[in-house]
Parts: structure tokens; sequence; C-alpha cells
């Protein structure tokens, strides 16, 4: 903004000087844009084929402005947070390097480089230029998730692929359509180099038809308003979420420097390095700078981010605390400034800082972001989630030889909230950089020969507060038939699930594996057991966990996820996923003792667990007499005053 | 010979009675004891002389939203007791980057059933319907006993694989019923046979609820009507606002959780195949939100499923309706960028727009249509109502805003209007019909006030203002056919060897039915659809047609090739390479009901309408504008009119902005177009 009077100070000549339209018409045009990027992404959502598009939300949709706006993002689906940020600078940085005069009417032009455009190769990007009386006025983008883009790994979800020569095609921007005709060469580029092209080309198509749409759309706009209303409602957006920015930095955070750190087991290769992820905030008026310097050098292996996925994570992470309703844009950015020295593992480069699981490396650096700031948010402050998306691939064949597979649907994908002032966290969520639907168990079962036997809360588990984190979700897999597994729990060294205002942070993570020669369902006829005398006869896959009785234990040993790359498992093999806990927020000696026997009543907490986090004594057998506990209050009292004390 | 429909709101029991070409309305009080508000209107109706009595109730939505609900237990497998807390997982999209975010019910907000209530019970049935773990009878007699200590009035049973074998369940229902007694008890294999355990839970556990509240509801209204009288028929309407006879109903009283909302389309799709205006898009505005739904070739958009708050789903066929929050009681605020927003939040019946003069000091769209002198301030509410333009003038004036008096009430009128016309393009995009083919029918208090508005920017051909649109809703009652349905999944690759199998469902599915209706089946006529994907695909593609008679090899041949046909219509691809997995089985059967009767409006020998008097629109151009005020009651079939005018009658007003003409239909509707000369 060229001076610093706010919106709604301005007066109507002003604001029509500034914006080339009333405030009406702004507004109007500002909802409209929404709309079209939903229309957008209904357009894709009942056209798509592939399910990743669909119930993993696996695409983003924007309108930006023209080359003479600096491509300023008005707009942002609400699909998954990880495309928030980086959207905006794809389309600047694949349209500058197209070249903004070669653009014509007509065109599509894509792009997948991470480097270039953030996030992975399998997400292209789609970008139609929209004229107007022969000049640009406006891009409308997709970007969508492609089933597969070639590389060593069939649909690529891996976190061992060493380069970006194994990883899959990379695309520099070229035209997909020229006048609206598809372009033979780059279809071919693409089909010849990805798996499953008879997959792709549906949902390019439904892509396109979107993209056209959201074109028609926004020309009738321009029609009914004017163009110069138009560009202006661009500006117009954008201003409106960087003064809702400014406002909540000024506002909600004290001036100051505040630091943090975070980190990921190791990579692909080995376990010789323990990555580490710096954070540094220095907040000063209605800016902020934030400094990733420091953070370890680019893994190995492909859990790796580009510095555009790393902003998006921080800016995300920023309006999570406090400025959470506001729409998405380019004007969020707008006050945020961040610094990165390349070749991170937030901010990797090619050829050898492979980009694939490029979340496992942001979800720290949003988890980061709270930890910082969760001091001086006070009552603001958020808990952390569970962190990781601890992601389980098998693959194997049936009886009569048909191959199956299951992808990202075992592991740990799911798990708590942590707590915040609006309460207990929720314990089966997605990760706050994420969204999507969960599939069914028995949609898993009638597709793959395995059964989820168990997906179910831990006791225990939850950081503790005031209002206490979600419980950490445990899932039981049973493998029917011979099979291949990739597993990769990347944060099992310290809990994710950070803890605010003097919550507690939730447990780590970990993973076992029980072949049928430790535990027989066959022979047993029960699920296995929650105790803790079950690990001993386990193979651990990933966590820190004591010597002898291999459960969850800070002090215990780590086991690293690829210490065998591949897991082969005959019939009848358990894998167990236990996800973080959610932090918790506020002190747990400051929750209403009934609200802690009512989680005893429900099996949040052992009566243990409510005297040891919470100091509460509570009375009875939850298990058979849920209803007739009973809260010593004398004793807690007692055991409350003590632990006070012992602070 | 007297028709009886009833839709009991939150405020207001509505309630028609139609004899001959006669349609009476009546607007009761809804009671704390729901019934005693439903009999009142009944007495009032003359149900002594009704031989029909059609009811959409909320009762059961009102339990389930206020949480009053009775204490029941979820039994299902050992490990899944979670399944309810966790639904399908997503959070919805404005929820995005909120990081307070809970599900409604979840454990950490307002869970339906408390976890210690939800218990495993220890068995495991596979995909293939086999038996991994048997059902334990012990460990399940200790579980309930303990719920038996709770003393629950009901169990709500979701094994996982269920759909595909009833065994386990119907052998835990007699356990229920051997330590609990004779408490309502519903299995998720005969409540919704469907795949995907989260809906088949939510669905089974509402029913339990519904079985409670409306077991005892439903006798004491029968009791109640019998004692005024009633003879005839007593019916439910379901979420596709069909009707079912009450005592088949409470067998699946999840069916009728949402009938209120759906008897608006099924009032729409009949009043236009009466004026032979098949494709509607319907907006049904009250005092928080407008309802839209869609009819094509006299057909509502129905739904497999519904949701009663986020991702809360359940597994019946219901009319599509989006909700908007733009109705009369829509808050104007404004944004910190100094934007004036109209809705979503709403000010309710209490404390109501701030001319209400009950403590409401924030400004509404009614209090927007009052300043402009759209709304007569002595004849809201059938002239029950007393509005004060002078409280609504100091809401707008209190406004924190940049913005003169003036613009903003012109833009809280031009906002509100953006709004619905917005929604109803978005349904139109969605749905990808061109408005240009369908007529916007408005009813609802504030419809024919905020639909015509819309014409210039929606370019729909038309606005129809129906009979009565206060309680068009409630004539939806008496729109519709008696159809009894059933659904079943079983996944099963289309080839001519499944022929057998596929039989096998629908014949177990009618026989079933048969039984459900009895002597009243008579020769029934079954219609059997199918949902079905691609190989590789996680979701369904709903209501494919299959030929009639037998099915058999060729019939497969047919569904395959009928599938390919719906799947190219609805997304434009066809993929005939890839093999087709039936998922749900569908049947229907269908027995014609008595409906109203709309009476004719006589046209005008000579002349033309009469206003009552000249009003003065103010704020919607710089100088104000004089409008004529009319009578609908004065009005005849064929009589026209140019904008700027009101036409006034009690429950309702309809605006004709200037641009555009009225002109009166064959049974007193009104049609709007744009233009300003008829």
């Amino acid at each position: 903004m060229s001076d610093t009077k706010a919106l709604r100070d301005l007066t109507d000549e002003e604001f029509a000087a500034r914006y080339h339209a009333d405030r009406f018409t702004a507004g109007v045009l500002g909802n409209r844009m929404r709309y079209v990027v939903d229309h957008m992404c209904a357009g894709l959502l009942n056209n798509a084929f592939s399910s990743i598009l669909r119930d993993w939300y696996d695409f983003g949709a924007t309108i930006a402005g023209p080359p003479e706006q600096d491509y300023q993002m008005s707009t942002v689906s609400n699909s998954l947070a990880v495309f928030l940020g980086t959207m905006g600078d794809a389309v600047r940085n694949t349209i500058e390097e197209y070249g903004p005069d070669e653009v014509e009417e007509g065109d599509i032009i894509i792009a997948n480089d991470p480097y270039r455009v953030g996030n992975h190769v399998n997400d292209m990007c789609f970008i139609r230029p929209v004229f107007h009386e022969g000049r640009i006025i406006t891009f409308v983008t997709i970007r969508a998730h492609q089933l597969d883009m070639g590389g060593v790994v069939p649909a690529g979800f891996s976190a061992t692929k060493r380069n970006s020569y194994e990883n899959g095609l990379v695309i520099s921007p070229m035209r997909l359509y020229v006048k609206d005709k598809p372009v033979r060469s780059t279809f071919n580029l693409i089909f010849d180099n990805a798996r499953m092209a008879a997959l792709l080309y549906p949902d390019m198509k439904s892509i396109y038809q979107a993209l056209l749409l959201a074109e028609r759309l926004i020309l009738e706009s321009v029609a009914r308003y004017g163009v110069d209303a138009y560009l202006g409602a661009i500006s117009y957006t954008c201003d409106a979420s960087a003064e809702a920015m400014s406002t909540a930095l000024r506002e909600s955070i004290p001036d100051g420097v505040y630091e943090a750190e975070e980190g990921i087991d190791a990579d692909g290769v080995d376990d010789s390095i323990t990555y580490q992820l710096k954070i540094r905030i220095a907040k000063h008026g209605d800016r902020v700078e934030v400094d990733l310097s420091g953070t370890s050098e680019q893994a190995r292996t492909s859990v790796n981010a580009t510095a555009l996925d790393a902003k998006t994570a921080i800016a995300v992470g920023i309006k999570m605390l406090i400025d959470q309703t506001t729409p998405f844009n380019s004007g969020s950015f707008r006050n945020i400034d961040v610094v990165v020295p390349p070749g991170t593992i937030c901010s990797a480069t090619p050829p050898d800082g492979c980009v694939f699981l490029y979340w496992e490396s942001t979800m720290p650096v949003l988890q980061a972001v709270y930890r910082a700031l969760s001091k001086v948010l006070g009552v603001n402050a958020v808990g952390g989630d569970y962190g990781s998306l601890m992601l389980h691939n098998a693959n194997g064949v049936t009886e009569d030889g048909t191959p199956w597979t299951t992808v990202a649907e075992c592991g740990g994908e799911h798990g708590p909230w942590g707590a915040t002032k609006a309460g207990d966290g929720d314990s089966y969520m997605v990760a706050q950089l994420i969204n999507n639907i969960d599939p069914a168990t028995e949609a898993i079962e009638a597709n793959s020969p395995v059964v989820v036997l168990r997906k179910e809360y831990a006791a225990d588990t939850s950081g503790a507060g005031e209002n206490r984190g979600g419980a950490s979700v445990r899932r039981d897999t049973l493998y029917l038939r011979d099979a291949e597994h990739w597993s990769s729990p990347l944060h099992t060294k310290k809990p994710s699930g950070v803890g605010a205002y003097g919550g507690r942070d939730g447990v780590a993570q970990a993973c076992w594996m029980f072949t049928p020669e430790s535990f027989d369902i066959a022979q047993t006829q029960d699920l296995l057991g929650t105790g803790p005398e079950v690990y001993a006869a386990s193979q651990p896959i990933a966590g820190v966990l004591d010597p002898e009785t291999k459960v969850l234990d800070p002090a215990g040993e780590y086991h690293y996820f690829a210490s065998t790359p591949i897991w082969r498992t005959s019939p009848r093999t358990i894998f167990r996923y236990q996800t973080g806990g959610g932090g918790g927020w506020g002190d747990p000696l400051d929750r209403d003792p009934e609200r802690v026997k009512r989680d005893v009543r429900d099996e949040y907490l052992t009566i243990e667990g409510a005297y040891r986090d919470y100091g509460v004594r509570v009375v009875g057998s939850p298990l058979t007499h849920p209803e007739e506990l009973t809260v010593d209050t004398e004793a807690t009292e007692r055991r409350r005053a003590e632990m006070r004390a012992a602070r | 010979m007297t028709m009886i429909g009833v839709d009991v709101g939150g405020t207001f029991t509505d309630v028609v009675a139609i004899e001959g070409g006669e349609i009476r309305t009546i607007k009761v009080a809804t009671e704390a004891r729901t019934e005693e508000g439903v009999i009142a209107g009944a007495r009032e109706a003359g149900v002594e002389n009704a031989t029909v009595f059609n009811h959409a109730s909320t009762h059961g939505l009102n339990a389930v939203i206020t949480r009053k609900l009775p204490k029941i237990a979820f039994l299902t497998t050992l490990g899944h007791r979670d399944i309810l807390d966790a639904g399908r997982t997503w959070r919805p999209a404005e929820a995005l980057t909120d990081a307070h975010w809970r599900r409604p019910y979840g454990d950490a907000a307002r869970p339906l059933v408390a976890r210690y209530l939800r218990r495993g019970i220890r068995e495991r049935i596979t995909a293939d319907g086999g038996i991994l773990i048997p059902l334990d009878e012990d460990q399940a007699r200790a579980e309930l006993e303990v719920l038996r200590r709770c003393e629950v009035e009901g169990v709500a049973i979701c094994l996982i694989n269920s759909y595909v074998s009833a065994h386990h369940e119907e052998r835990l229902r007699d356990l229920v019923h051997e330590v609990l007694g004779p408490v309502p008890c519903s299995i998720s294999s005969e409540v919704s046979p469907l795949a995907k355990e989260f809906a088949r839970s939510s669905t089974t556990v509402i029913d339990v609820f519904m079985r409670i509240i409306y077991d005892g509801y439903t006798s004491r209204l029968d009791a109640g009507l019998r004692a005024e009288g009633f003879t005839g028929q007593l019916n439910y309407a379901n979420c596709a606002a069909q009707l079912v006879s009450a005592d088949i109903a409470v067998e699946h009283p999840y069916e009728i959780v949402f009938a209120g909302p759906a008897a608006g389309t099924m009032a729409s799709a009949y009043f236009g195949s009466l004026i032979d205006t098949p494709n509607l898009l319907c907006a049904d505005v009250g005092g928080t939100s407008c309802d839209i739904s869609l009819v094509t070739d006299g057909a509502p958009s129905v739904d497999t499923t519904f949701e009663l708050e986020h991702d809360l789903i359940v597994n019946a066929l219901s009319n599509e309706i989006v909700s908007i929050g733009a109705g009369g009681g829509s808050l104007v605020t404004v944004s910190p960028a100094g934007e004036l927003l109209v809705g979503p939040g709403s000010a309710g019946s209490v404390p109501g727009p701030a001319c209400y003069g009950r403590g409401g000091t924030q400004p509404t769209t009614t209090d927007t249509m009052l300043l402009m002198g759209i709304i007569d301030p002595d004849g809201f509410a059938g002239g029950r109502m007393q509005l004060d333009p002078d409280l609504a003038r100091r809401a707008f004036q209190d406004l924190d805003s940049p913005l003169s008096f003036d613009q903003r009430v012109n833009y809280a009128f031009r906002v509100g209007v953006n709004n619905v016309a917005e929604g109803l393009f978005n349904v139109a995009v969605k749905h990808g019909i061109d408005p240009r083919d369908y007529s916007l029918l408005a009813f609802g208090a504030a419809g024919p006030m905020l639909l015509p508005a819309t014409l210039g920017l929606v370019h729909a051909k038309e606005v129809v203002v129906p009979p009565h649109p206060g309680l068009f809703s409630a004539l939806g009652l008496v729109s519709s056919d008696q159809v009894y349905g059933d659904s079943r999944s079983a996944y099963t690759i289309l080839e001519p060897g499944a022929a057998e199998s596929i039989e096998k469902v629908y014949a177990q599915m009618e026989d079933r039915l048969k039984q459900r209706f009895g002597d009243r089946g008579g020769d029934a006529k079954f219609v059997r659809t199918f949902d079905a994907l691609l190989m590789g695909q996680s979701w369904e593609t709903p209501f494919v047609t299959i030929p009639d008679g037998p099915i058999t090899a060729d019939t497969v041949h047919q569904m395959i090739a009928n599938f390919h046909d719906v799947y190219q219509q609805r997304t434009g691809n066809r993929f005939e390479a890839l093999p087709v997995q039936g998922v749900t089985y569908r049947v229907e059967a269908v027995f014609p009901a008595a409906k109203v009767e709309y009476p004719k409006l006589p046209a005008r020998d000579s002349g033309g309408p009469e206003s009552s008097r000249e009003l003065e629109i103010r704020y919607l151009t710089d100088e104000p504008l004089v409008a004529l005020e009319y009578q609908r009651v004065d009005l005849r079939a064929g009589d026209e009119l140019a904008g700027p005018a009101v036409v006034r009658e009690p429950l309702s007003t309809t605006f004709v902005p200037p641009g555009h003409h009225l002109t009166v239909g064959t049974y007193g509707e009104l049609h709007i177009r744009l233009g300003g000369t008829p």
C-alpha cells in the first residue's frame, strides 16, 4: 500500500481512486472470485477420476493478477494448506520464465519442478491466461496431484529417493494447449515417462474444463463491472488480507525475538544424521522476520522441502495462531519476511536435495512456529498436532495373482490435534497443513487383503493441560498375504505435540511389527493387547523404546525406520502404529477434577495417569462401573499442592 | 373430505387443510410438548373430516441439534469404538487454517454417545463375510452388564463388515434383550446395510434416538388425533418429502428426521408440474437462511445421504438442499476493512431484527426492507406485529461504518440480494445447468421480497411466486406419493456371472418390503437402481437404472452400458475399458396418493388491478421512487403490472423492482420478468 491509511478510513473518492470501484463493487467482485475458485474445485472434484484428488483434496486453485500487478494472488481455494503459499510464486515464476509476452490466448502452460514452483513433481500446475481485449488481465491456475510422474518408485511416495533423477519427470514451463488445442508433444512427454497414463488423461481433461469454466465466469464479471474494477478488486482483496495480518501481528505478538528447534529423526540412507530445524522469529511493530538459518543441510533422500514450502508453513502457522478467518492470499505474506539459506532440509536444491515427502520437513516448521511463540501468545497459544503422517505403503498379490496395494491408509496418517483455549483437542484429525476424507476401514478391507484390527485412542498419551491434547491413535493392521512394506515414521525422537500456555507435550510416536511367531491371531482368537507386556516380542520399526520391554521411553534407544528399507512379511503379520499425542493447553493442575474424572470414565486417562499428570485421585473401577467413579478431594488437594511446591 | 399437512418448525407449526378446491392455512405456536401444538392446529383445521394427516416433524432434528437426547449405548467391533468420534475426519473449508476448530459431534465438543457408552465387542468378520474372531458371548454379556448398570434407554449396534454378514449383529441383539430387557435396539445390517462403517454407525445411532423419541410421540399424537375424531391415515414425510405410513415410518425413523426442509422442494416440483414449468431453482427464504434446491424435468435433485451437522451423515435419500445464511433476520455488519456484510449470522426470533423492538440493536435485512418502504410497518406477519422504523434507523446509524446512511441501507439491500443471487448461481454452476432454462420459485416469508431483484444477476427465465408463499413448504406434504424404499451394499464386479447374486440381493429387499406393507402392497411396482464405480475410484455414481424383469447375463451387460451412459452424462467422460463395480443396490415401490388441488383464479372481464395506495421506495436510487401497492387478493389471472410495485398478502410481500414487470398466472401465481413493460 502506498500510504498507511486504513482501508475503512478511506473516503469514497480515495477508495475509488485506488481501486477503480466503489466499496460495494470491490466487495462483490472479491466474493465472486472466491466463488469462481470454488467452482473450479467443484468442477474438478465432481469429475476427478483419481481418488487422491477426490478424497485428499490434493489440488489447489487460484486467481492471480496480470504481470503488471506482479501476479498477486487474490484468491486461493480452501483445499490443502500446503498449496496456499506456493501457488502465488508458482504462477509468477512459471510465467516470468516462459515470458509474459510469449503467452497467447488459448494457452495452458504447465510446470512441476519443485525448486521453481514448490510442493513435489506430481503436483502439476496448469496455468490459464485470461485475455480481455488483447491483454492478459488474470491467470487462473489449478495445481493437482498426478497419480504418477515417473521416477524409481511407483506413485512416488517414498523417503528413499536420492536425487531429482530418481524422483520423477521435471517439466519446465511449457504449453499443454495452444489455441485450445492439445499439444501432442507435451502430452506424449508426460505419457512416455509416467505410469498409469490412461488414468492421468481423464484428470487432465477435467482440469482443462475447470479452467475454461473459471475463464468464462471471470469474463462475465468483467463484462458486468468493467476491467478496471476487476483489477482493482484483485488489489483490494490482497490489501484487505494484508491489513488483517498486519493488525494481528501488531496486536497479538509482543515485540521481541523468539526461537525454537524441531527435527527429523533421519533420512532414508542411514541414521547417522539427525536433522535439526532452527527457527528465529523477530517481531517488531506490524512486521515479522522468520529466519531458518542454522537448519541442517539438506537430507540425502526425498524428505526435503523447498523454500516455497517452508514459506507456506510459516505463514499458515502464523495464521493458525493469530488470524484464523481472513481469506489467505498474497497479502497474507506482505508483512512476513522469510530468511532461509539455500541447501537446507527446508530449502533443498537440485539435483541432490531430493524433494518428495516435503510435509515431513514443513510440519516441523509449523510446530517450531507454535513452539517459539508458545510463551508469548498467552491464552492464544495453540498445542501442536501429531506432526508426521507416518506413511505406510504395502503391496503384494492375491491368491489368483492380482496385484493389490495400500497407500497411506494403514500407518499413522491421522492423529490428534493439540488443545487450545477453545477446548480439548480432537484425537482423530488430519494434520493441520492438510485435509482429507479418511478411507473407511470397510473400503480398505474390500480393496486389499488386510484387516484393520484396531483404530482406537490410547490412554495416557495426550499432552496434559487445563485443556488436554487429543489422544494418540493406535492402529493395528493384519496382513493376510505375503507383503512388502515401506514405513516412514520420521519424528519419533521428540514429541511433535507441543504443549502451550503451560500445557505439556503429548507422547512421541512409534511403530512395531508383530510376526505370527510373536502373536498369532488365528491361535489367540483375540486382538493384540494394549498393555506394556505385549511389546517385548515385537520387531520395532521406529521409535525411542525401552531396550527390554520395547515400550515408549524417552530415555530409551532409537530404532531407525529404514533399518530394513523394505519389510517383507509372511501372512498374519501385524503392524502397530501409534501416533504422537496432541499438545496440552494451560496448567494441568488447573483442570477441573470433574473433567479429569470424566476422562478416566472415558478411558482417555487411567486412574494412575490422572494422579501422575493431573494430581487428581479418582476412586473406582472405570471399566466396569464407569458412572460410579468419585474424586477424593482431600487427596487431590494434597497431591496438587505437592506438585505445585515441587516446581 | 379434507387433507391435512402439518410442518412443525422451531417457532411455528404450519397447518394446511385442503378441502375441495379450498386451501386453508393455519399457523400456531410450536409447543414444548410438540404434539399439543400439532393437535391444536389439527382441531382448528377440522381433523374429524380428514382422510389423511401428513406430518413433517423437526422434533427429532431439534433433539439432535440441542443434544436433548436419550442415553443410549453404541456397540461395535472391539478396537473400533472411536468410529463415532472420528467421523470421516475432514474439516470444513472455512476451518482450514483454524487450530481452534473442533468436530461438532466429537468427544472434545458435544458427542452423541459418550465414549464410556461406546463399547467394543470381541468378534471380527472379514470383508468376504468370513469369521476371523467368533462372537465372544461371555465378553458381550459382561459389557452389557456395564450398560445395564448405567441404565441406558437404547442400544445401537454396528459391527465392522456387517453389511456383508449380519449374523453377529443379530445374535448380539438377542443378548442385548436378554440382559437389558426390551429396550429399543437397532442393528446396522437392518437399518442401513451399506458399506463404510461411519455412515452406517451414525445412521444406526440416529435411528435408535428417533425410535425412542418418535415411539412415544407417535402414540401420543395418534391418540390425540383420534380423540379429536380423526379416522383417516396418519403419514410421515421422509427426507425426500415422500409419504410413509406412520406405523411403517416408526420402524425406520431415521428416514423422517430431516423432512421439513425437503417438503418445500416437493411443493415446488408439484406446483411446477401444474403450471407447465418443469425446471425450477427453488428458494425458500425464511428468517435465518435461504434454502436452495433444484427441480429438473419435474424431479427434485436427490442425494443418497444428508448431514445433520458437518460430516454427521445419515444414509437416507433426501432432497438436495443448499442452505446459505441469507434470510430476513440476517445481520448487517461491517468488516475490519470497512466492507458492509449481510449474514451469515442471524438475529433469530430473539432478539430478532431491531425494528421488532425486542432488544435487537443490530440491523437486519428486515430492517433494510422496512426503511426502504417495501415492508409495511403496520401489516407485518398478518398485522399481528407492529414494526418500529425508528429502531431500524437507529441500528443503521449505530453501525461503525465509513459509509453514509443512505449508502448503508442501499448497500445492505444490494449485498443481501447479491448473496442470494450468488447462492442460486452457485447451485446452477455446480449442477452444470443454464439458469436461462430455469424459473426461480420464490417462497418462505422473505422469498418474494428478495428474489425478483436477483433476476438481473442470475439470468433465470423468471421468478414465480406461488400461492401462499409463507406456508408453501407445508403444501409439499399434500403434493407427493407414498414411497417405500430399501438399499443394500454388495461389492460386485459387474460381469455376466454376477447376475444371480445381484438378483438375490434385489429379491431379498423386495420380499422384505412386501412384508412391511402387507396387504397394502397390492400390485406394487418395484423400481430398481444401483450405485456403482469404476475400479480404482473411491466414490460411487448413484441411481443408475436397470431394465425391468429378473436380472440375467443380458441385464448385467445393460447395467454396465447404463453405467457408462450415466457416467458420461454426469462427468463428460467415458471409460469403457475399465471394469464397473456395483456397490449399492436400491429398490423403491410407489403408491400414488391424493394431492392438493390449487383453485384456478378467474380472469377479469374488463379493466385492470386497482392499486391500494402509492408508496415511496427509498434508498434504492438517489431520489425516492414512487411505487404502486397492490393487495394480492385483488389480483386476477392475466393481470399485469409494471415495477416498481409491491404486492401484499398477509404473510408475505412481493417486491417488483423497477425495470421488471409482473403477470398473474392461472392459479394466481405471480410471474415476474425483466423488462419494463409486459
